[in-house]
This record gives structure tokens, C-alpha cells and sequence, in this order.
């Protein structure tokens, strides 16, 4: 009786199809198929139940083979795109969406799909949402793509140069701009990425007054609902200023002082553990280069770096971090330079310099007519990710060992990549194509 | 013909392909909105949830998701304006349950309808910024329901009322309650905003009138008793049936209207306030008034004021008292006895309260201070304890009553007149060997020792060293002349180094001859061993062992002090002495010979001698004989001097100049200390520094410091600045 009372039938668009109730529990009660096996639409049950549902059965099939074994496997004779729509028409597509792709490896990436933009030439920015989704930044525009890397409706700033670009959440994109002269618009935004709609502008002041400003390089501190943003101000008002993700509203800024640049910082980074923000203002945005620690608590400094006493000759030769990322995990900040060597650089300690590393040397496959990206850095998990031209190099361990090289055969050099939501998205400068990089889901055994 | 040919071309507009019948959307929601009747009628059993769901989502799908929406509110807001209608025409009691069987059947209804509209939710809600529909059903019930006229302030007046009648001990129906309450959290806002407040305002002025009845006819601790019980009830109440947000807010009412307004008043209560509490030891209701008022700003130095004042006045009256004066010992043990019964007071009700510890500390040392003597008087407590008074007693008590000691020892602002009095007593009680116990008098030096350093205790320890040898030296003495010595007076000396005792020099008087020899003896013996010393007789501090034969052959050993034995002996060879004649003879200063004379022939039972004529006091123009008809009923008698433990008023005046003597160069010390070191400093920053160096000995009076300051001057030690007079220099 009890065993016959968990079996469940179903007619779908004719066929027949048969499983438990428990399977079917996975499906979560906000979903169609909990909805409807729910008591409350069941109170007079006939005791051989059959629920009819006028949907597509081949469809069925993978969604119910996805709620019996945790795993997604379309067949080859099934679009994407219609498997999505019915699993949005049971309630089931985040769990599609979570069995797509699995835990961001580093050395386990494959390329998933590349897809072409509608612009051409540079593209400024690609940022990874939370939820697997993207945004790249061109000029002024901004496109946005869902996990299903379909393109939603753009944003828009007319041609207000965008600088940077960032999720608050799967559903909201902040986006900084440069201010035009005499125009007195720039700052920055929030704005819908499912419709482009601006849903609100930050605005700054400074002794009660508000200023207009150009907002640079953006982060989040999603423990503190916090953001960072490097400003400039007209009147020499240069530094971070500090947001609330919930209310919008200003709550700190950050002057810049003497011998350390934030208002034009190349790029911030919030550190957690130390509830500090890295500020890094880089070659040749600036001619020295500055690293800093910002201690909103304190209000100040608590750790500096630069080369401005190092490079007297200020040759060309010389090494010049051209960009930065703080590796929480081993206390240190790690730099590139023109020569592709990386270089480390110790939290702990106020007076080191840069520690070169020789044995993680770039592999060097410079073409000589190809238009080279200045290089850029990001960590993830205790794996450390370069680009270099057309590749991006993974490194691991506590040497930084080179263990992995993503490279795809057309597209130019990589002028920006993003990791997020379990996926790596990198952005070529000559086609305006984008790169998706996904790790697969765990082997069957 | 050609004009008949002509045919007129229509271009008609390039027509959409019609994807759904035009009535689709109508239809459709007539189905939906159907299926919404249904539910809310209960009567939901024959609809089938795959054909409303896919109509939804169809109207979705095809873009009615606005038509949709507005559909939903309409329909629902209909629906609860029914509701609303029977919830009003609801009689008495039966409001509430109405309002929570609705309430119940509304959330029921909403989760089918979210059920039917979840494709919506998921899509069309977000996209176009509206309220999902579970949100959208909890708006409308507020707005519909609870935000009704005719159901708001009958909510709120039901509400307050079940709680007043609970608070007045009516049993009411807390489930309900809970529900209710429970509805009003689920609202969000609606319970802080519509319930709490009000509530809180009310229960404000019901407190603030039970208080102001309770405080007219009860007692302070009856009152408090009250008070903790109705904010425990609170407490109750809030786990029952209100939001743990809201137990803070009520407690604080509570606290505010019973404790904090009435706090004054409560303390000062006639006959049951916080003085009769401490006074009678109530320990349970002083604890109770603790844990009342730390809940409310001021509370807790409110009653630290009080009980301040309070001992600040008992122990002046303790310490100025002439009665309790008469006896040090008894004086010393009422302190002590006081300071145990707050202490107790403190650990018992107070939770041993840092603030209150120290508020008692301060009190002690005000009053204490008040009375000159209390150093004098601490050091004979000791003095008694360490005599006699500690007979009997285990080490571990022995202790206890030291370190109590020591506690009233810390209060004392003149340290260093105590060193004084308690060299005094240590050294009669060495001399008379009267201490009881080695190891206490030591472990007494040693708490000294570690309360005011190695200087304070260094003498008193030379006191001890002193006695230890003089047991030596007279051993080695005794051995070198045992040939000698037939059956003559023994003799015991003690040693003793000047400076370490207390002794002022006292002429020595004229020993008997039979005395005289011995001691020339032990002086060439004592001299003999120790090169380049000296040696004076301190006759004034000896005692003597001595037989004497009255009438009837009677026998007796009288046990007497050197000055008693020199005048007794006198009386071997006569019967009758003038006071001259033995002032002569003996060359005793007066004022010890009288005080001796009169314990000898004046104390009854111990009258061994006769005076005439027969008065308490003793004369220049006496007369003095032998009292031959001297009995006891004792072998051995011995007769005390005269002398007052307490000190009288001239000798107090002569400690007390001493003291005073000693201080002088103490302080000139610390001034140049403190001047070497700062080389330029003005007159103020000295007093402070001086006063700051030597408070663990004494106050130092400023005038006596002025004083210091200028024979400094005059010493050319320091020089007055040559600008500026307030400033001093250092002159090295």
C-alpha cells in the first residue's frame, strides 16, 4: 500500500512516464511538479492517479533523468534552448543550470563555447556574474549575457565612456563612467541585467556637497555590502569613495594623500580575511607604480608598496608591474611585469621589495606582427591565472607552478578575463569574441 | 471601355498572422478567476492544478502577465473585502477566532494561487519590479483586513484588553494570542507599528499606576518583590505569545516606571529603605534591589550614595565616640566587626561588585582616618591578640585575624605612627617575653614587610635578631663563669642595638650592690668578646624575680621590674622610708618612682608595702614601710606597674611629636630625590610629588613640606629661581 502510494505516473504530451515520490521531491516544493503532487491539489485523490501535463516528452525525459541522478545529459538531437524552456516551465532551470558545469578547476577547464560580439574592435571589460552569467564592456556600451549566453537587452550610457563594470548580484550590474567636461554626468550606476533599466546612481559628496565625479576601478565586499570605488572629483577630490550595496547611500571616502595614488587606481581588491582593500595604481596609467593597503576602520595606510625610488633611470628596459593581485591565501600581492615574470611581493613585511620568480617564467609566444594586451592577473582557490597574449597560464601550488594554458586558435591577444560563477570568461581584443571556460562535471566513477 | 477595364488596385494592409483568438486571454483568466473562487470557497477539490498552471502560463507566455496581475489583485481584494465583512459582524470573543480561522484559511488560499501564478512569479514579477505574489497576498490582507476601520482599533482594544485582564491574573487564551501576534510579525512593520507601540504606551501607565499604589502601602522590600515578579511575568508573556524583539522594550517600561521613577524614594523608605536593609543584614532583599536597579541608568549609584553615606556616618560616630575610646581593643573590634558584616553584605547581595568594594574601601579609609589614635589603637589590637588573645587558636585562625588586621592597617593614611606604636608594643612584649608565639609575631613583620617594603619592617626584624643573640651571649657568659657565681642573683641581659628600639634614654638608677657586681662582671664578659662597644643599662625596662619573707614566716615571690626590685631592696635594711629617702637612694626619675611606689603600696593584694598616710596617690611628703601583714593565697605575686596600655594625653603628645620629628627628614629626602631628578620644578608639582612618594607611609601636611622646602633654602641645597619665585632650583 505504502510502496504503491510513492509510485507516481505521469502522462506527458501522451507519453507515459513513471517514478517515486521521492525522486520527485528533489524537484523542491516551488517548483510545477511539487505544486502539483502538494496535498492541497490532491484532496480527492481516485486511487490510480495518472497527472496529465501537455508539455514535450523527450524533454521530460532529461528532466526527470536530471531529478533522479543529479546530472544533465542533452541529447545531440536537442537544442539547448528547448530544454531551457521547459525546464523554466517546470521551475527547474536553476537546477539545470547547476548541473551544466562543475566546481571552477583551473586545470580541469575545457572551452565551452565562444561567443561573437556585435561590436568591433577593443573590447574594455568582461566581468563574471555570480550566477554564470557575463558583461562586456565596449565604449560606452555594455552587453549582457545569462548563463545561457543569451544576450540581454544592452546598457546603454550615451557615450559616456564606461571604465569598469561589476555584479552586486545575478540580477544587478554597477557600472563606472567617465566624466565628460562640462557635461557633469559620469559616476556610476546600478543597473537591471535582465532589462538595462538604471535602477540607481550613486552620487558623492564632500562636505555636504554633491560633487559630479569619474569612477574608476569597482569591488565588492559582499560580507560588509560594501562597494569600492576609485574616484576622481574635479577640484583635486581624489580617492575611494565607499557604498552601500543595499541602501546606495555613501558611507566613507577615502582621501588620496601624498605618495599614494587612489583617485586613478588600475585596480582594487577587497581582502576578507584582513577587511582590508588593495589599491593598485600601475604602469603607464602612472609612471610609478603604487600598492597600498586601505584600512577603513583605521582610516589609513597600513601597508605600501612602490617603485617610485626604484626606477631613478626610468628607462624602458626596466621591469614594470604592469598589474597586481593580492593571493590571500599566502599573505602576498602578486605583480607582472612587461617581461611576463611574475613577481611576488610579501604582505607580512613593510620593507621587501619585489621578489622575482623565475622558475614561473611566461611561456613567451609573442608573434611578431600580433598586437600585444598588457598583461593581467586574477586568483581563484589558491590557483593564480595569467594572461599573456592569446592564452591565459594557471598557476598552482606553493611555488607557482605553471599547470595549465588555455589557448583557443583565433580571436588576438586576451585584453581581459574574469572568473566567476564557476566559469572563466576571457576576452579577445581583435574579433570581439568571448571565451567561455567551464570545468565538466565530476567523472561517473 | 477601357475605363470599364480599369481595375482599382486596393492595397490593404499586410495582415499579422493571428497567433491565438482574440477572446483567448479573456477566457483564459474567467478560468483562473474561476479557480480563485473556488479556492477561497473551499471547493477546491475538482479543479486540476496542470490546466490552471498551463493556463497561467500560457497567459504569460503570450504576454497577458499584466492582465494576469491585475486580475489576481482584483479578484483576491474582493475576496478579502468579504472576509473583512464577516470578521466585523463576528460578536464578542468570537473576534479574534473569526480573524485567526480567516487568517488561517487566506494563507492556505495564497499558497494554491502562488501554486497557479508560479510561472508568473518566476518571470513576468521580477522583470516588470512587482510584488511576487505571496508578498502581494500578506499587503492586501494588511490593507484589506487589518488596516480596516472597523477592524483596526477593535483588534488593538481586544488585544490590549486580554493582556490587561491577564496582568490583573485572569486566565486568557494564549494560543490565540499567539496567533494573532503571529499574524501581525508575518506582516512585517504591521506588529511594531500597530501593536507594539500602543502596547508598550499602555503598559507604561498601567505600571505607572500599580506603582504608585504598590509604593503607598507597601514596605521597600515588598515592593521589590512585587516589581521582580511582574518583570518575570513580562518575560513570560513575551515567550508566550509576542516577538522576542519586542522583551527588551516591554522590560524596560517595566523598569522604568517601577524602579527607575520610584528609585529615591525606594531607597529612603522609612523603616524598610536601603539603611534598615543594611543595618538588619538583609541579604535577600538587598540582593533583590541589586539586581532591580543595575537595570536602570543610576541605579546602582544610587544605592552606592547611600550605602556610602550611611557608613561614612556610623563610622564617624564608631570612631569618635568616647565610649567606644575607653578600650582600644574592643574600638579596633567593632571596626572589624563592621568592615565583616559589609563584606558580607557585598559577596551576598552585591555579586561582589567591584564599584561597591571600592566605595566601601574609601568609606574605611575616611573614617578611620578621622580618629588620630587608630594607628595606636590597631597596633594594641595586635599587641592583645599577640599577648594573649590568640591562646588557643589554630595558625589558620591566627592568620584570618592578621590579615583582617592588615586590611584596616591599608586604610591608615599615618602608616608610619603606626611603625611607631607597634615598635613600642613589640619591644614590651619582647622585653616582658610575652609574645606567644614566634612564628605569629613574624608572619605578622612579614605581611608588614609586603604591604610597605623592606625600610618599614627592617628595624622591627633587628628586634628579633637582638633577642636571639642576647639568648647567646648570656649562655656563653654563664659558661665562663659558673665557677664563679656562688648562690647570687642571676642575671639575664638582653642586648639590645640602639636605634633598632624603641628606648629613650633614661638615666640608669643606683642598683643594689649585690646586683652591681654581677653586672660589672657581664659588662667586662659582654666587652671582652665585642670590641669598641658600649654598653648602657636600661634599667627602666628590666623586671626582677625576688623572695621575700613577711610575718608568720610567710614566703613569696614577688615578680617585679628593676625600679621595684631597687626600692624593695632598700627596705633589707629599714623599716620606714620617706619618699626623699628613696628618690635619693635610688635615683628612679620621679615620675616612674611614683608610678612604681604606687603599685607597690597601693594596689590591693599586692600591697607590699605600707604608705602613710594611706591615699591613692603618692606625695613628695609619704612615708613608706614594710607591710609585714602581707598575705596571698599565691607563692608567687606579681605586681604590675601603673602604667596605662592606652598612652596618656602628654606621653600621646610626645609620640606624636616624635612622629613628627621623624617625618622631617623623610620629607627633605623625597624633595631631593624629586629635585635631583627634575632639577626645576614649582612649588605645587613638589607638594604633589612628595605627597604621591610618600603616601604609603603618611599624608605630609603642605605647610610641613613649605616648611621643609625653605631650611632646604637655607641649607643651600635648593635656591628660589631668580625670575620667577615659584620656581625652585637644584644646587649640586
Amino acid at each position: 500500500m505504502a510502496g504503491r502510494k510513492c509510485r507516481v505516473r505521469f502522462n506527458v504530451g501522451g507519453k507515459i512516464f513513471e517514478t517515486t515520490a521521492t525522486t520527485l521531491a528533489n524537484a523542491g516544493r516551488n517548483s510545477m511538479l511539487g505544486a502539483l503532487l502538494d496535498e492541497s491539489w490532491n484532496v480527492r485523490q481516485p486511487e490510480e492517479a495518472e497527472y496529465f501535463i501537455d508539455r514535450n516528452p523527450a524533454c521530460f525525459a532529461v528532466l526527470l533523468d536530471l531529478l533522479r541522478t543529479g546530472e544533465l545529459h542533452i541529447p545531440p538531437n536537442m537544442p539547448e534552448k528547448l530544454l531551457f524552456r521547459e525546464a523554466l516551465f517546470y521551475g527547474l532551470l536553476d537546477k539545470v543550470r547547476a548541473a551544466r558545469w562543475g566546481a571552477f578547476d583551473g586545470n580541469r577547464l575545457h572551452l565551452a563555447s565562444s561567443v561573437s560580439g556585435r561590436a568591433p574592435g577593443d573590447g574594455t571589460a568582461i566581468r563574471a556574474g555570480p550566477e554564470g552569467g557575463c558583461c562586456v564592456a565596449h565604449g560606452s556600451m555594455v552587453h549582457v549575457y545569462d548563463w545561457m549566453l543569451e544576450a540581454h537587452p544592452p546598457i546603454s550610457l550615451d557615450f559616456q565612456q564606461v571604465n569598469d563594470v561589476g555584479y552586486i548580484d545575478a540580477g544587478s550590474i554597477v557600472i563606472t563612467a567617465r566624466e565628460r567636461l562640462g557635461k557633469g554626468d559620469g559616476g556610476m550606476g546600478v543597473f537591471s541585467a535582465s532589462t538595462g533599466e538604471l535602477r540607481h546612481r550613486f552620487r558623492v559628496t564632500h562636505y555636504d556637497q554633491v560633487k559630479s565625479f569619474t569612477a574608476g576601478a569597482l569591488s565588492f565586499s559582499n560580507a560588509d555590502r560594501k562597494i569600492f570605488t576609485s574616484c576622481k572629483g574635479r577640484c583635486n577630490e581624489y580617492g575611494i569613495a565607499v557604498w552601500d550595496q543595499d541602501t546606495g547611500e555613501q558611507v566613507d571616502f577615502f582621501y588620496e594623500q601624498l605618495d599614494c595614488s587612489l583617485g586613478d587606481a588600475d585596480k582594487l581588491q577587497w581582502l576578507d580575511a584582513d577587511k582590508c582593500l588593495m589599491v593598485a595604481t600601475l604602469f603607464p596609467r602612472r609612471d610609478t607604480s603604487f600598492i597600498g593597503l586601505l584600512d577603513f576602520r583605521a582610516k589609513g595606510v597600513v601597508w605600501s608598496w612602490s617603485d617610485a625610488n626604484a626606477s631613478v633611470s626610468a628607462s624602458l628596459d626596466e621591469k614594470r608591474v604592469l598589474h597586481a593581485t593580492a593571493v590571500e591565501e599566502t599573505r602576498s600581492i602578486c605583480v607582472v611585469n612587461q617581461y611576463d615574470d611574475l613577481g611576488f611581493i610579501d604582505l607580512r613585511s613593510h620593507a621587501g621589495g619585489v621578489r622575482w620568480s623565475s622558475r614561473s617564467k611566461l611561456m613567451n609566444r609573442k608573434a611578431p606582427n600580433e598586437e600585444s594586451c598588457y598583461p593581467k592577473l586574477a586568483t581563484h582557490d589558491g590557483q593564480l591565472f595569467c594572461s599573456m597574449n592569446d592564452g591565459i597560464s594557471v598557476f598552482c601550488g606553493p611555488e607557482w607552478v605553471l599547470t595549465s594554458t588555455l589557448r583557443r586558435s583565433f580571436g588576438g591577444s586576451i585584453c581581459d578575463f574574469s572568473i566567476g560563477g564557476d566559469r572563466l570568461f576571457a576576452l579577445h581584443s581583435e574579433e570581439n569574441v568571448f571565451d567561455v571556460w567551464e570545468t565538466p562535471s565530476s567523472p561517473i566513477i | 471601355m477601357s475605363a470599364q477595364k480599369r481595375r482599382t488596385f486596393k492595397i490593404e494592409a499586410f495582415k499579422h498572422r493571428v497567433e491565438i483568438d482574440p477572446k483567448y486571454a479573456e477566457r483564459t483568466w474567467k478560468v483562473l478567476e474561476h479557480a480563485i473562487h473556488e479556492i477561497y470557497n473551499h471547493n477546491a477539490s475538482g479543479l486540476s492544478f496542470e490546466e490552471l498552471y498551463r493556463n497561467a502560463y500560457n497567459m504569460v507566455l503570450h504576454k497577458y502577465g499584466e492582465k494576469l496581475y491585475s486580475g489576481l489583485v482584483t479578484t483576491m481584494t474582493g475576496h478579502l473585502k468579504e472576509i473583512a465583512k464577516s470578521i466585523e459582524d463576528a460578536q464578542g470573543s468570537l473576534f479574534l477566532e473569526e480573524l485567526d480561522r480567516k487568517w488561517g484559511e487566506h494563507n492556505k488560499a495564497l499558497q494554491m494561487i502562488r501554486d497557479i501564478m508560479m510561472y508568473m512569479d518566476r518571470t513576468f514579477v521580477p522583470s516588470s519590479g512587482r510584488t511576487p505574489v505571496h508578498d502581494l497576498g500578506l499587503n492586501l490582507w494588511r490593507d484589506n483586513i487589518i488596516h480596516s476601520s472597523k477592524i483596526q482599533s477593535r483588534l488593538l482594544d481586544t488585544l490590549l484588553d486580554l493582556i490587561h485582564r491577564e496582568r490583573k491574573g485572569e486566565v486568557i487564551n494564549r494560543g490565540l494570542m499567539r496567533n494573532i501576534t503571529k499574524m501581525l510579525m508575518d506582516l512585517g512593520p504591521v506588529y511594531q507599528e500597530d501593536f507594539e507601540k500602543p502596547f508598550l504606551e499602555v503598559s507604561a501607565s498601567f505600571y505607572s499606576g500599580e506603582s504608585q499604589q504598590l509604593i503607598e502601602c507597601c514596605d521597600c522590600g515588598e515592593y521589590l518583590r512585587k516589581a521582580e515578579k511582574r518583570l518575570s511575568e513580562e518575560t513570560e508573556r513575551v515567550s508566550h505569545y509576542l516577538d522576542s524583539a519586542s522583551e527588551v522594550k516591554i522590560t524596560s517600561v517595566v523598569e522604568g516606571e517601577m524602579i527607575a521613577n520610584h528609585m529615591q524614594r525606594l531607597v529612603h523608605m522609612e523603616n524598610s529603605g536601603l539603611v534598615n536593609m543594611l543595618v538588619d543584614d538583609k541579604y535577600e532583599d538587598l540582593a533583590r534591589m541589586y539586581s532591580l536597579f543595575r537595570r536602570v541608568t543610576d541605579g546602582l549609584s544610587t544605592i552606592r550614595d547611600v550605602m556610602t553615606a550611611h557608613l561614612r556616618e556610623t563610622g564617624r560616630q564608631l570612631v569618635s565616640d568616647p565610649e567606644k575610646l575607653k578600650d582600644p581593643v574592643d574600638f579596633v573590634q567593632h571596626l572589624l566587626d563592621e568592615k565583616d558584616k559589609y563584606d558580607m553584605i557585598i559577596s551576598k547581595s552585591f555579586n561582589n561588585d567591584k564599584t561597591f568594594q571600592n566605595a566601601l574601601n574609601s568609606s574605611f579609609e575616611y573614617f578611620i582616618n578621622l580618629n588620630n589614635r587608630s594607628p595606636e589603637f590597631i597596633s594594641l589590637y595586635v599587641d592583645d591578640k599577640l599577648r594573649k588573645g590568640l591562646k588557643g587558636v589554630t595558625e589558620e585562625d591566627v592568620e584570618v585575624v592578621l590579615d583582617k588586621v592588615m586590611m584596616l592597617f591599608r586604610y591608615l593614611q599615618e602608616k608610619d605612627v603606626f611603625e611607631k606604636y607597634y615598635k613600642q608594643h613589640l619591644a614590651k612584649r619582647l622585653l616582658s617575653g610575652k609574645t606567644v608565639s614566634d612564628d605569629v609575631e613574624r608572619s605578622m613583620i612579614v605581611k608588614l614587610k609586603t604591604e610597605c617594603g623592606y625600610q618599614f619592617t627592617s628595624k622591627l626584624e633587628g628586634m628579633f635578631t637582638d633577642m636571639k643573640t642576647s639568648v647567646d651571649t648570656l649562655q656563653g657568659f654563664y659558661a665562663s663563669q659558673h665557677a664563679e657565681i656562688g648562690d647570687g642573683p642571676t642575671l639575664a641581659v638582653q642586648v639590645l642595638t640602639t636605634g633598632s628600639w624603641p628606648t629613650q634614654p633614661s638615666p640608669p638608677c643606683n642598683l643594689p650592690p649585690e646586683i652591681i657586681g654581677i653586672c660589672e662582671k657581664f659588662r667586662t664578659y659582654y666587652l671582652g668578646t665585642h670590641t669598641g662597644r658600649r654598653l648602657t643599662w636600661q634599667t627602666n625596662m628590666g623586671t626582677a624575680d625576688i623572695k621575700a619573707t613577711f610575718g608568720k614566716g610567710q614566703k613569696h615571690e614577688l615578680n617585679v621590674s628593676t625600679y621595684q626590685m631597687c626600692i624593695l631592696m632598700l627596705f633589707n635594711s629599714a623599716e620606714r622610708l620617706s619618699y626623699k629617702e628613696i628618690e635619693q637612694a635610688t635615683e628612679i626619675p620621679a615620675s616612674d618612682l611614683k608610678r612604681c611606689l604606687q603599685s607597690l603600696a597601693c594596689v590591693k593584694g599586692k600591697n607590699v608595702l605600707r604608705k602613710e598616710p594611706m591615699s591613692k596617690d603618692i606625695a613628695e611628703d609619704d612615708a613608706f614601710y614594710f607591710n609585714d601583714k602581707f598575705t596571698s593565697k599565691f607563692i608567687k605575686v606579681k605586681i604590675g606597674t601603673v602604667a596605662a596600655q592606652k598612652e596618656s594625653e602628654p606621653e600621646k603628645q610626645e609620640t606624636r611629636q616624635r612622629v613628627e620629628e621623624d617625618r622631617k627628614p623623610q620629607i627633605e629626602a623625597a624633595i631631593v630625590r624629586i629635585m635631583k631628578s627634575r632639577r626645576v620644578l614649582d612649588h605645587n608639582t613638589i607638594v604633589t610629588e612628595v605627597t604621591s612618594q610618600l603616601q604609603s607611609r603618611f599624608l605630609p601636611n603642605p605647610v610641613v613640606i613649605k616648611k621643609r622646602i625653605e631650611s632646604l633654602i637655607e641649607r643651600e641645597f635648593l635656591e628660589r629661581d631668580k625670575a620667577d619665585r615659584k620656581l625652585y632650583r637644584y644646587l649640586a
